[in-house]
């Protein structure tokens, strides 16, 4: 491509093309771009463009299109051929720093993020003279320039702020100190003089606001990593004018507008940062200058207003304040009685006051105000700042701040109780401060979990929390009734019971608050009680509480559902689960009318799920309400699949992904309910179980293996009789499984179900296949988890089959294969079997191997009959043994490609664990006392022989002991 | 940027079993470029000679001085402040007496407080004279001169030394080492040291012309306090600076001496045999075993506890530093020798940089196997350290954090416990907002150590509602918006397996139509296990 005017004239028309608001011609062009960006010479022409063309759209159009450009190609990646030629780099390089300075500012904006992208890539080696270049600008006395040059350094220092130290990194660091510090010192103290010859020309001190404040995050950037000789040496010049900054105020810089931050407000809250940086990291350096900076944001603190437009100064201070008073050596800072009491009054005070945004987040985005009134996404609030303030002064002066709060709470309060309509908020705050200084400790599951002893919780549930809850009207004052709710909530762990019941109904009118906040927090608030313990590890409120409001309770849950705003409400869903689980059979009565509603809004949900919460708790209500009415009941399973399959069946045949692996739970639930027999209705859908397609999705196999067991526990012979042609697809799901390593133990779950319940005869001609499989995994790739699971499916077809036919298919697929198993699986790996049942099954199966198996005592299998009872013995007495090879650690992460829907487990689902040997054998090691005693009898003289010869003197008396207690002797 | 090589050593640190110790270790070597102003407290590199110990008396040093010629063969010569030019005609001309005064002249031009003239005097081309003086044995006083003269011009930047060295300065103040006039040797010796300080280069030219067995030869039991002195003093030297590290055989001549210097009770003698000591222990495993083999670690230990001998602390300290960062074994030699017991006091040392150095050292140590983290415990170290957590300075809290995580690694169940009642936990967690990416990865590390042990005893859920209690998860959460690629992992890492309800993920297999094939495959080879 050459640099002339024909070139420069179509890359115009295909620029303006690109922005046509008609795809038609959008899209070519912007192909057309990319075809051609390979060619030499194509990035000077856009340079080219993005300076001198007439048109300024088409300037700005060719600076993001250049950007965009250095972004895809500017790094080599190695292997990969070289996308822009060398001599456009160099050519790049040599004009960009130009170009981006004299170019207005919408094109200067691209450019110096094109510096930094490049930058990244090639400074310091690759581009040496570009910060040189870079400071002579300084010197311009343009700040027009001055701020490009700034701006750009910025992009390309502010890395150092979160990367790791290196040798590399540092150097370029020191690299950038020798020339940038001094030049950018200079500028510093010449633009603080400029602001002072300019003080009342707005126009220019906005540009110089603005450089300061880049020079400030500069100065935080270079600063981060360590603190370097040259800033330590000019630590004086530095902090004093940062000082002085922090204190000035200029009525001409000050805006309008209520939210956006105005150029003080960012160059403040950069200098506060860059104090608590040196103050956290260089102490010891920056002592001298610490009680000045103290002192000043405080006074800035005492000094700022409540508009949103202060709220990261505000809180950047106050955090500021935080970290410095925990500190031991500069408690004397803040001891003062009058200094507290001046903290407490006038920056903690005034940042807890609910605010009219507040106000508006509770009315018309309620979603956002709970996730940080309740959920702690308050980090950035002024709330949380000043709460933070009060455990740090807590730390060191609890008494005093406890007594200036308790004077202030009750000023609030006395105003509110004046004139409650206008003065509602200070009881707001008020609430808020007795619970900043009350909590100390706090979690999701159990509220505050330590409080301050100092304040008395419960007088003031008393006198100022239960009032509210009380008041006839729930749809008065609803903040503060929310603030009441929330109270009883989070110090639910600290108040006595007696009161915790007495606001148990008071909760539950509140359910039918309007307000989505207040409603919320009720079904909340409600739900976190129903999940307390008490004493004897039982729920601390008893379903018998209960009774009086049982009706009351259940009736305001599916109403608050009806409010707009709250059809998919999360924590009414779970309040509904909760109350459930805890009312237990007291539901039974309701239940027709409780699975009406919940079917219903499943059907609704499921056109759509978007509350992934909401739709988990739905489904636990409902297995909750199979559950308690079936155990009752179990006839009554009958209804249920009545009420459910409809929904169901929609389900499936709509394909709703998300709610799949929740309806094969609850129906495994159902299935499993159902005595030794399948009904038709289930027979019908097992063969679209053995779709391929179901079980490509990860989050599908869990619960469809389970529902494949409930199928085989309760039909096996059903399914052998009635579905042999079935059989097969069976198997390809179990082939499917066993051959990855992320899915082989389900794989597993589904085989030991198979050959339990499966009647022989239906599985003899597939048998030696299922072997030839497993032993294919095992040589081919091998993992810890495949062989425990292995281990307990051999021992499993031992105990069903019996030991002979285990040796039998196993010697009949190789010759010696049974001993090689032994040998090299069985007696090293067996101690790393885990889990109650799968250890009895092992011990079980090698006790069989042992004394039930011919081949074990007269072949050459028997050199392993000694190593193998010496592994059972270990497998008795020796802790278990967990360690995994290192190359393992990741299997399931590597194994899973990429984010799939993953398999949210019911907990209300749940199956009791199986075991299949069950009461047959109560004590493995009596089993194996007598097992060895029925031998030795069949061949006198043989077992006590081989004993002696070499089993070890601690096992040998370890099988003593399993030989008393037993009461049998070897012969 | 954040290599490959760091993320492979990063997932390894993920594995609970089969992890090699000495990986966790944190050497010193790795720091190398430094932002910050030199060490304060470090001993110096070079010394301009104001004031000379061995000199015969002490008037000599006042600049109105004239020695008598009889008693001490210095000539009496009348100094006055000569100009450059003056020296420089005098100490090119023949006349014995002339030379003397223009280089006693130079000499006190070097030894002003204040910009001494150095380059002027190179510059005047007076170096080869001076050298030359050197070697006139029959005249003394212009010997002492000259030497002097080079001494302060050697104690100059790399520059200044290199003029004093390429003029040939080297050999000639060996010989000189042997003067039966012990001031002039002294002198000699002062001048080495600047040489040697100067950095690996000429210490290995100086190793090379034999200066050790020179230097070794003047320790005797009567050599004077003050000789001995300097003479240590560029023995350390001679110990110092790596890439490379003095050659082995050197370092072998100079440590009988060096140990036998260590026993004697001078403060500043003690205090630059100790230096020496620290340099040659600053090294890998085997550097370390040379100091380890002489016996001298529990002298080390005894001298890091001194109460009257403050400036012994730092070097006596810095060197057990870097033997406990050697192997178990070497580690062990400092344990038996009682270092755990001297390391509390240390940590609550008023100076900061002390505590740093001691919090560092424990680190090392807690990076040992669970006997030796037993020991640690035992002998108490767990309340400083949660001490210095709590209220060190930012250097310290980060060595103190690496002691942590050092510990949860290799520690038992029961020790990771104790650590946790020791209110460790709490103070890692509020050391989350520090503005260190690496400080706060090797915390998250720490919690994950943690969470693993926790696994063992079956006790998550508890640990992960402490956790929650003190503040920790909201910290953890914020760190998902941390910048840094591999906090940002870390965090999320935890909160997904520790914080989150259990979700289990499933694989992906390839398919058929309406159901899978169950296909019985090809037995090709057979199988063996």
């Amino acid at each position: 491509m050459e640099l002339n005017d024909a070139n420069l004239q179509t890359l115009t028309e295909f620029l303006r093309k690109t922005l046509d608001p008609d795809p038609t011609v959008r899209r070519p062009a912007e192909k057309f771009l990319e075809s051609v960006e390979g060619n030499q010479n194509y990035p000077l022409l856009l340079l080219t463009l993005l300076e001198k063309s007439q048109d300024n759209v088409i300037r700005v159009c060719a600076a993001v299109t250049f950007k965009n450009y250095i972004k895809r190609n500017w790094r080599i990646v190695e292997d990969e051929p070289n996308k822009i030629s060398d001599p456009d780099r160099t050519a790049i390089k040599a004009n960009i720093v130009n170009l981006m300075l004299s170019s207005p500012e919408q094109i200067q904006k691209q450019l110096s993020d094109a510096i930094s992208i490049i930058g990244r890539e090639d400074f310091p080696q690759k581009w040496p003279d570009l910060l040189t270049e870079m400071v002579t600008r300084f010197r311009s006395g343009d700040f027009h320039i001055i701020n490009g040059v700034l701006r750009t350094a910025h992009s390309l220092f502010k890395r150092y702020r979160h990367e790791f130290k290196s040798n590399e990194l540092w150097s370029e660091i020191k690299l950038v100190l020798d020339t940038f510090a001094l030049p950018l010192t200079e500028l510093f103290k010449a633009t603080i003089e400029l602001c002072q010859t300019h003080a009342t020309d707005v126009n220019a001190l906005k540009v110089l606001f603005s450089s300061l404040t880049l020079i400030a995050k500069l100065f935080y950037s270079l600063n981060f990593q360590d603190l370097p000789e040259f800033f330590e040496d000019h630590m004086e010049t530095w902090m004093t004018n940062f000082h002085g900054l922090l204190t000035l105020d200029n009525k001409l810089l000050q805006t309008d507008d209520e939210e956006e931050a105005g150029l003080l407000e960012l160059l403040k809250s950069q200098i506060c940062d860059n104090a608590a940086l040196y103050a956290q990291k260089y102490d010891e350096e920056f002592q001298p200058y610490l009680p000045r900076f103290v002192t000043a944001i405080w006074n800035l603190l005492v000094s700022t207003g409540q508009e949103v437009k202060y709220d990261l100064l505000v809180s950047n201070a106050i955090q500021f304040l935080a970290s410095v008073c925990e500190r031991p050596h500069y408690k004397h800072l803040f001891e003062d009685q009058n200094t507290l009491t001046s903290i407490c009054e006038k920056v903690i005070v005034p940042n807890m006051e609910f605010r009219s945004a507040d106000e508006e987040a509770f009315e018309d985005n309620s979603e956002e105000y709970i996730r940080r009134d309740l959920e702690g996404s308050d980090i950035d609030t002024r709330r949380r700042a000043a709460c933070d303030l009060v455990r740090g002064l807590c730390k060191f002066f609890e008494g005093p701040v406890t007594a200036i709060f308790s004077g202030y709470v009750n000023s609030m309060l006395a105003e509110y109780a004046k004139t409650p309509r206008e003065n509602w908020k200070h009881k707001d705050a008020a609430i808020y401060l007795v619970t900043s200084l009350a909590s100390k400790a706090q979690t999701q599951k159990h509220g505050i979990t330590q409080a301050n002893e100092l304040v008395n919780l419960t007088e003031f549930f008393v006198n100022h929390i239960l009032p509210d809850l009380k008041s006839p009207n729930v749809n008065e004052f609803p903040v503060l009734k929310a603030d009441a709710i929330k109270y009883v909530m989070i110090f639910r762990s600290q108040l006595p019971k007696e009161q915790l019941l007495q606001a148990v109904p008071l909760l539950i009118t509140h359910l039918q608050a309007e307000s989505t906040v207040e409603h919320t927090y009720a079904a909340h608030a409600l739900e976190r009680l129903f999940t307390m313990r008490g004493p004897n590890n039982t729920t601390l409120i008893t379903a018998a509480e209960m009774a009086p409001f049982t009706e009351q309770l259940l009736n305001n849950l599916f109403k608050a559902l009806a409010f707009p705003g709250s059809a998919e409400n999360e924590y009414i869903m779970k309040a509904i689960m909760r109350s459930f689980s805890l009312l237990q059979e007291s539901i039974v009565p309701y239940i027709p009318t409780l699975i009406g509603q919940l079917t219903h809004k499943l059907l609704q949900v499921s056109k759509n799920p978007s509350k992934p919460h909401f739709n988990h708790y739905l489904f636990e209500s409902l297995c909750l309400s199979v559950r308690i009415t079936c155990k009752a009941n179990p006839a009554t399973v009958s209804s249920f699949e009545e009420a459910l399959f409809p929904v169901f069946t929609e389900i499936l045949q709509n394909d709703v992904q998300e709610f799949l692996p929740y309806v094969f739970q609850v129906m495994s639930l159902l299935l499993e309910i159902h005595s030794n027999s399948i009904p038709a209705s289930y027979m019908a859908l097992f063969p679209h179980l053995l779709q391929p397609v179901l079980w490509e999705r990860t989050g599908n196999i869990p619960p469809l293996v389970r529902l494949l067991q409930a199928y085989l526990e309760k039909g096996g012979e059903t399914i052998a009789r009635s579905a042999a042609d079935k059989i097969p697809g069976l198997l390809g799901v179990f082939q499917k499984l066993i051959a990855s390593k992320a899915n082989d133990h389900q794989g597993f779950y589904l085989l030991n179900s198979i050959i339990e319940h499966m009647p022989p005869e239906s599985l003899i001609q597939y048998r030696k296949q299922i072997f030839i499989l497993l032993f294919q995994r095992l040589q081919g790739s091998k993992t810890t988890k495949f062989i425990k699971s292995f281990l307990v499916f051999v021992n499993l077809y031992c105990v069903k089959y019996g030991a002979i036919a285990l040796q039998e298919i196993f010697d009949s697929i190789q010759p010696k294969m049974f001993g090689m198993v032994l040998e090299k699986i069985v007696i090293p790996e067996v101690q790393k079997v885990s889990g109650p049942v799968e250890k009895k099954i092992c011990a079980v199966g090698i006790t069989k191997i042992l004394t039930e198996c011919p081949a074990m005592m007269d072949t050459e299998y028997t050199k392993l009959w000694t190593p193998l009872l010496q592994a059972l013995i270990g497998f008795f007495e020796l802790p278990e043994d967990d360690s995994i090879p290192d190359d393992e650690h990741f299997i399931d992460i590597e194994d899973t490609p990429g984010y799939q829907t993953a398999f949210s487990q019911l907990a209300f689902a749940g199956k009791k664990e199986h075991d299949p040997i069950g009461d047959a054998v109560g004590n493995p090691k009596i089993l194996l006392a007598q097992s060895l005693h029925k031998l030795s009898t069949a061949c006198p003289g043989r077992v006590p022989s081989m004993l002696s010869t070499s089993l070890n003197a601690e096992a040998l008396q370890f099988l003593q002991g399993y030989l008393q207690a037993a009461t049998v002797q070897l012969v | 940027m954040p290599t490959k090589n760091v993320t492979d050593e990063r997932l390894s640190k993920f594995k609970n079993k089969g992890k090699d110790p000495a990986k966790l270790r944190e050497k010193r070597i790795t720091e190398c470029v430094e932002l910050r102003k030199a060490h304060k407290n470090e001993n110096f590199l070079k010394r301009r000679n104001i004031t000379l110990s061995s000199l015969p008396d002490e008037e000599a040093l006042s600049p109105d001085y004239i020695p008598n010629e009889d008693s001490n063969n210095i000539p009496v010569i009348q100094v006055t402040h000569l100009s450059i030019e003056d020296i420089i005609k005098d100490v090119n001309s023949d006349c014995r007496k002339s030379q003397t005064r223009g280089c006693q002249a130079a000499r006190k031009l070097l030894s002003q407080e204040r910009n001494p003239p150095l380059k002027e005097i190179i510059d005047a081309g007076l170096l080869s004279n001076f050298v030359s003086f050197l070697s006139m044995d029959d005249e003394p006083t212009l010997q002492f001169e000259a030497a002097w003269a080079l001494t302060n011009i050697a104690s100059g930047t790399s520059w200044h030394t290199q003029q004093v060295v390429e003029h040939g300065a080297v050999p000639a103040f060996i010989s000189l080492l042997s003067s039966p006039m012990l001031h002039i040797s002294e002198q000699a010796v002062w001048a080495l040291g600047n040489i040697a300080g100067d950095g690996a280069t000429y210490r290995d030219v100086l190793i090379e012309c034999n200066v050790i067995p020179a230097l070794l030869s003047r320790i005797s039991p009567d050599t004077p306090v003050g000789y001995l002195r300097n003479l240590t003093w560029t023995l350390s030297n001679l110990c110092r600076n790596k890439n490379p590290f003095p050659p082995l055989s050197a370092v072998q001549q100079m440590l009988p001496s060096l140990v036998q210097l260590l026993h004697l009770s001078d403060k500043d003698i003690l205090s630059d045999a100790c230096w020496a000591i620290s340099y040659l222990s600053d090294g890998d495993n085997d550097r370390i075993e040379t100091v380890v083999k002489t016996g001298i670690v529990p002298r080390l230990v005894e001298l890091m506890s001194h109460q009257e001998l403050g400036v012994m602390v730092t070097p006596a300290l810095r060197s057990i530093g870097n033997i406990v960062s050697g192997s178990d074994l070497q580690t062990q030699t400092a344990i038996d020798a009682g270092v755990l017991n001297v390391l509390p006091k240390l940590m609550r040392h008023p100076k900061a940089s002390i505590q740093k150095e001691a919090a560092w050292a424990l680190s090392n140590i807690a990076a040992g196997p669970c006997k030796q983290i037993q020991q640690l415990i035992t002998c108490g170290l767990l309340p400083p350290l949660v001490h210095l957590l709590r209220n060190g300075d930012f250097k310290t809290q980060r060595e103190a954090v690496w002691a942590v995580t050092n510990l949860t690694s290799g520690a038992t169940v029961e020790q990771v416990v104790q650590l946790v009642q020791s209110g460790a936990l709490e103070a890692i967690i509020n050391l989350l907002q520090v503005k260190d990416a690496k400080v706060i990865l090797v915390i998250l590390d720490a919690i994950n150590n943690i969470f693993m042990a926790a696994e063992k005893l079956g006790e998550m859920e508890k640990l992960s509602l402490l956790i929650e209690e003190l503040g920790g998860l909201d910290r953890i959460e914020m760190l998902q918006n941390h910048d840094n690629e591999m906090v940002y992992q870390a965090a999320h890492n935890i909160i997904e397996k520790y914080f989150s309800d259990s979700l289990t993920h499933g694989e992906k297999v390839d398919a058929t139509e309406d159901e899978f094939a169950f296909q019985s495959p090809d037995v090709q080879k057979a199988f063996e296990f």
